[in-house]
């Protein structure tokens, strides 16, 4: 088994909700991964899974060979598998430098030293090596994702989970964020699985795309031919009636990706 | 160290000022003055280990008393019903104190919610009620009396104490500024964000109260043995909102801004005795000015004020002088 996650009949559910449903995939390494689904699908729910901030009620996940389930959540990161939430919440009150030298504290990457510099490295890195010594209160939006990226990173992850990275951004801070995510990609090796509840920022930064509705895993395909899948059509049309380029963020006769 | 937590020159030449001010004291002042400041410095060793906890972490803690009164007790038995020296009530009743730490931080502080702050509340409500109810080894309504002096004269209790307020906020800010600091701020910022950055969130937050408690309960025994009486009021809980309201004035998170909270409010409560039966009055419209109009506190800004203030004048000074 050379998957680096191994994730098998995932279930979770919140009284009478099943919000991840018998949930099934595997990650091979260097693989960046998408995972698509209108709100509500489940995708939040099965990063809380994976990253131990949610028990599952059911299936098992294996990550690097050893099993994940009951495993407290900085252990999680400190095993190599880091997270970045949906609504981030940075360490308001401290600068944007200190923001990411707590990442640099983990017991995993500790011991390297020198917490100040790696941290101001890995800043300009992601772009904000000016706004280093800044109050993390004064940041924007997508300076803020940016920032979660960086403190994520310097545990120095073998995989990298990013739950609606783009969400709230306007259109010229997405292109130069996708581009960050596919040179960390590039150079550092990283898998990375990306949630996202529209494909058009997925068509020219995964291969892959894992399709959820209702907390189950619907289809599984290039890009390009997860927006021509029945399945996932129904799944976003069903919803309200709008018209498909609309919720999608992309037209399915358009759909070309770099697959 | 970490460059933007360490401290400038003017900080340090700033606590040599203080300390110098406060050693000064029984030259200048009468018995009575040297006793209330004493107390005043109890609560000020009080007071900063109760920010070391909570205003880092951002944990409130209502029952700090339950820590100062376990020290107390501590060292009133020791001395009292033992007669071992007052010296023992030091380390034990640290010790103590840490064990209702534990006792009390390890079930609560994992939980969201209040669960932590009214576990310290009732923790410290059980303790006095306890204290009065066995009244055979606690002396019940009026406490263990007649502790032995550990120190002949009041004033060299006076320094003594000022030496123990000194090393306690050395200890504390040296932690709040090194990367355990950092990690208690950041708690206070978020706990998921910081479980998401690999920092096992429920051993700093547990660390943190031990600490916080091993302080207030060394300043419990410090207590006892300047007042050679222990009693029940040391578990109230007006105590342990007098001490969280001299946090806020002094301003939260900076421990030495607790430390001048506690200074200011019992030199305000001294003052205002001029007042009489008016008193609790102003003193309590004072507080409701202060909490409303001024919710940084008063202390910790100020002085953060009064330093860019020293350090623009002595850069302007120093430009001139190679002009
Ligand atoms: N902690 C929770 N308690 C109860 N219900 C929840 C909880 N978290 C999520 N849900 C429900 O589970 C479903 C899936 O939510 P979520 O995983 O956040 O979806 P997505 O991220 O795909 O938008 C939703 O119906 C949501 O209301
Ligand atoms: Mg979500």
């Amino acid at each position: 088994m050379s998957a680096l996650l191994h994730v098998e009949g995932l279930t979770k559910r919140f009284g009478g909700l099943t919000a991840v449903k018998n949930v099934s995939f595997a990650l091979e390494p260097g693989e960046i991964t998408g995972i698509l689904g209108p709100n509500g699908a489940g995708k939040t729910t099965l990063f809380n899974l994976l990253t131990g901030f949610m028990r599952p009620d059911r299936g098992t996940i294996g990550f690097d060979g050893v099993p994940l389930i009951g495993v407290a959540p900085h252990r999680i990161v400190n095993r190599g598998l880091a997270r970045t939430f949906q609504l981030t919440r940075p360490f308001i009150g401290m600068t944007v430098v200190e923001n990411v030298v707590v990442g640099c504290l983990a017991p995993r990457v500790r011991a390297e030293g020198h917490t100040e510099a790696r941290a101001r490295d890995m800043l300009d890195r992601v772009g904000l090596g000016a706004k280093a010594n800044v109050m993390v209160d004064a940041l924007s939006y997508g300076d803020l994702r940016r920032l979660e990226i960086a403190r994520e990173l310097v545990t120095r992850p073998k995989l990298l989970l990013l739950d609606e990275p783009f969400a709230g951004l306007g259109t010229s801070e997405i292109e130069p964020l996708a581009a960050l995510i596919r040179e960390l990609h590039k150079s550092e090796g990283l898998t990375i699985l990306i949630i996202e509840h529209r494909l058009r920022e997925f068509m020219q930064l995964v291969r892959r795309v894992i399709a959820m509705d209702f907390g189950e895993i619907i289809a599984t395909g290039s890009p390009a031919e997860i927006v021509r899948h029945p399945r996932v059509i129904e799944a976003y049309i069903g919803r309200g009636g709008d018209d498909l380029e609309a919720r999608l963020g992309v037209a399915p006769e358009n759909a070309r990706g770099i697959a | 160290m970490l460059a933007w937590g360490s401290l400038t020159k003017t900080d340090v030449i700033g606590a040599i000022v203080v300390i110098a001010l406060l050693s000064v004291v029984p030259f200048v002042g009468s018995r009575y003055i040297v006793g209330i400041m004493t107390v005043a410095l109890c609560y000020a060793i009080w007071a900063s280990s109760w920010d070391f906890m909570s205003g880092l972490t951002g944990r409130e803690n209502f029952g700090h008393s339950l820590f100062i009164g376990t020290g107390a007790y501590t060292a009133g038995f020791l001395n009292v019903s033992f007669g071992l020296s007052p010296w023992w009530g030091f380390p034990a009743a640290a010790i103590i104190a840490v064990l209702f730490s534990l006792i009390i931080g390890i079930p609560t502080l994992r939980l969201r919610g209040p669960y932590f702050a009214l576990a310290m509340l009732s923790g410290a409500v059980v303790m006095q009620k306890l204290s009065i109810i066995f009244s055979e080894t606690t002396g019940g309504q009026d406490g263990l009396n007649g502790l032995s002096p550990m120190l002949r004269s009041q004033v060299s209790a006076y320094y003594f104490t000022l030496v123990a307020l000194v090393v306690t906020v050395i200890v504390l800010k040296f932690i709040a500024l090194s990367p355990w600091g950092t990690i208690l701020r950041a708690i206070r910022g978020d706990e998921a964000t910081c479980q998401a950055a690999g920092i096992n969130v429920n051993f700093y937050k547990i660390s943190a109260l031990m600490i916080s408690a091993a302080f207030a309960g060394f300043g419990g025994a410090l207590y006892a043995n300047y007042q050679l009486q222990v009693g029940p009021d040391l578990f109230d809980v007006a105590l342990s909102i007098n001490i969280i309201i001299m946090v806020y004035v002094g301003g939260m998170g900076s421990i030495y801004g607790a430390v001048g909270g506690a200074l200011l409010l019992i030199g305000l409560t001294e003052g205002l005795r001029s007042f009489s039966e008016y008193r609790l009055w102003v003193y309590t419209l004072i507080l409701i000015l202060i909490l409303f109009f001024i919710p940084n506190g008063v202390i910790a800004p100020a002085w953060v004020r009064v330093r860019e203030w020293i350090i623009g004048r002595s850069a302007a000074f120093t430009r001139r002088a190679s002009a």
